[in-house]
């Protein structure tokens, strides 16, 4: 066991030797949306407005941050590695060295992980200042985390799979964008058509922010969204594994 | 017996429909040089990439020092220091940076990292760049950094793709330098090229590959006495540079005094020579066609 963590620290560091270098600018590019969104939903909304028992900023914040967690740890990471495979070719390096399939997975999510933390930590922090609603709890912390994995190991899937960067923005498009407004992130989906409301039920953002929202605000933990979150962590990963097995 | 330190035989690999490298089998010798030569498209990378483990053949087994790169992959890994064509590092972070990645990426313990690092560094001269990140090094600086991240592991083999590709003399002699002394030290080197000069200046052995196939192999010196030590080289009536080869310079000076005066050379086959032969000169006819001369 001690084995595998050493070998994902040794995949990681090139990434944490970059994070180190460039961590303002990272963290600041991926702060400045959701912070905008908290402004102007947040505030342009008003204290006025309630959904689900709490303030609309109460509701939307834990959103935000799962929204986050998404962004920040897909982006980076899928942005990462495809710089390091089309155009550093140092991800070739990684494959000639006694390193498992498995480590090098996870080691590669790593700075995904570690900067949507860093990300939802910001952001929490602020939301701290603007209600009183939110619970910082460990099974919170614990959520965040498992849901900066899944999104990190989609970023590692797709870094490998997508051959390119305009793939790549047509996947973000496509895939990234819609999941960030439709998944209940800001708002209930309660009122989307019915066939539309099933499909966005199943996406792995709707369950990280039923997660996310119930550990802030205290409500009945939604067992049923963990499940199916793990679920799509192994599938990601089972993705990124193919692909790594593909390519050589 | 000769002691092989890699061994390939009968490799194939076929992209779809297209067979890249076809039935080719290499034996590398414990501390030589060898080179493998082929004009662009030949099959040298790919060939690299099958005896270096990064590609797995459609066809054929490879043996590295010992150890299949099928069977054991990890083990044979261990044992092979690669540079590619192009410089892969991660440009973004530093010279120093890239090499302990590389080290720990390979098991390199921790506290030999430093003292191997510096010793490399010192070698090769990438000293005072340490603290650089890759993107503010000059293409030949770029490449030793490569060398040295491919040499932290010490490996007993060490590949370099077309190493000197788009550097500058100095930069190319420099490179030659370094390759002499690694070799001094006793890493075996399998060099990909498509200068001649370079692979006549370094290699012990070379190989000679078109189309995904191995025409010769043999010493430099080898490949010229068997095409012929001496070169006439004429101008043909319709203008086009003609070579013909002989063994002795008497032969090849019997078929120059039947030339017009001032149209022809005597002089050494070179390698060049050798390659030209083998993989096929330009055809000046369609050539001039194409450029609609």
């Amino acid at each position: 066991m001690m084995g595998i963590i050493e070998d994902i620290f040794r995949v990681a560091l090139s990434d944490l030797y970059y994070l180190k270098r460039n961590i303002l600018p990272l963290l600041a590019t991926s702060m400045i949306t959701p912070f905008l969104y908290l402004i102007a939903f947040g505030y342009g909304l008003g204290d006025g407005v309630t959904m689900g028992g709490v303030s609309y900023i109460a509701y939307m914040i834990p959103g935000v941050v799962a929204l986050t967690t998404l962004t920040s740890s897909f982006t980076t990471i899928s942005n990462k590695l495809m710089v390091q495979k089309r155009f550093y070719e140092s991800f070739d390096e990684m494959m000639l060295c006694p390193i498992s399939k498995a480590s090098i997975i996870l080691g590669k999510a790593v700075l995904g992980v570690i900067k949507g933390m860093l990300c939802a930590f910001i952001l929490l922090g602020i939301g701290m200042f603007m209600t009183d609603d939110l619970q910082i709890t460990p099974l919170l912390i614990l959520m965040i985390l498992l849901s900066c994995i899944v999104f990190a190991l989609l970023g590692v899937a797709a870094g490998m799979i997508v051959s390119d960067i305009p793939r790549m923005n047509l996947f973000n498009s496509f895939v990234i964008l819609p999941m960030t407004f439709l998944c209940g992130t800001m708002f209930s989906s309660d009122r989307l058509p019915f066939v539309i409301q099933q499909f966005i039920e199943a996406l792995p953002l709707t369950q990280t922010s039923s997660l996310v929202r119930s550990c802030a605000l205290g409500w009945d933990f939604p067992w049923l969204a963990l499940v199916v979150l793990i679920g799509y962590g192994v599938l990601f990963y089972a993705l990124a594994y193919w692909a790594l097995r593909k390519s050589n | 017996m000769p002691d092989y330190v890699i061994q390939a035989e009968n490799i194939t690999v076929r992209y779809g429909d297209f067979t890249a490298v076809n039935d080719i089998s290499v034996s590398i010798e414990k501390g030589e040089i060898y080179g493998f030569l082929g004009p662009n498209g030949a099959g040298k990378t790919t060939t690299t990439k099958v005896l270096t483990t990064m590609m797995k053949p459609s066809a054929g087994t490879v043996t590295i020092g010992g150890h299949s790169s099928s069977a054991n992959a990890r083990e044979a890994r261990q044992l092979v220091g690669v540079v590619q064509q192009h410089v892969a590092v991660d440009k973004d972070i530093s010279v120093r940076e890239n090499i302990i990645c590389r080290a720990m990426l390979h098991k390199v313990p921790r506290k030999e990292i430093e003292f191997r690092m510096k010793e490399l560094c010192d070698v090769i001269g990438l000293t005072p760049y340490m603290d650089r990140t890759v993107q503010e090094l000059s293409g030949g600086w770029k490449r030793k950094l490569a060398i040295v991240c491919a040499l932290m592991h010490n490996p007993s083999i060490l590949f370099l793709d077309e190493p000197t590709a788009g550097l500058d003399t100095q930069s190319r002699h420099m490179l030659w330098d370094i390759i002499h002394v690694l070799n001094k030290r006793g890493t075996t080197i399998f060099l990909t090229t498509h200068y001649m000069d370079e692979a006549e200046a370094l290699c012990d052995r070379v190989s000679i590959i078109t189309h995904g196939v191995i025409h010769d192999t043999g010493t430099p010196r080898e490949l010229c006495e068997k095409l012929g030590r001496f070169t006439v080289e004429y101008s043909s009536e319709s203008g086009s540079k003609e070579y013909r080869f002989f063994d002795t310079r008497e032969s090849a000076k019997e078929f120059y005094d039947t030339l017009p005066e001032g149209s022809a050379v005597v002089r050494g086959t070179h390698l060049e020579d050798v390659f030209l032969e083998r993989t096929g000169r330009t055809n000046t006819k369609a050539l001039e066609k194409a450029l609609r001369i």
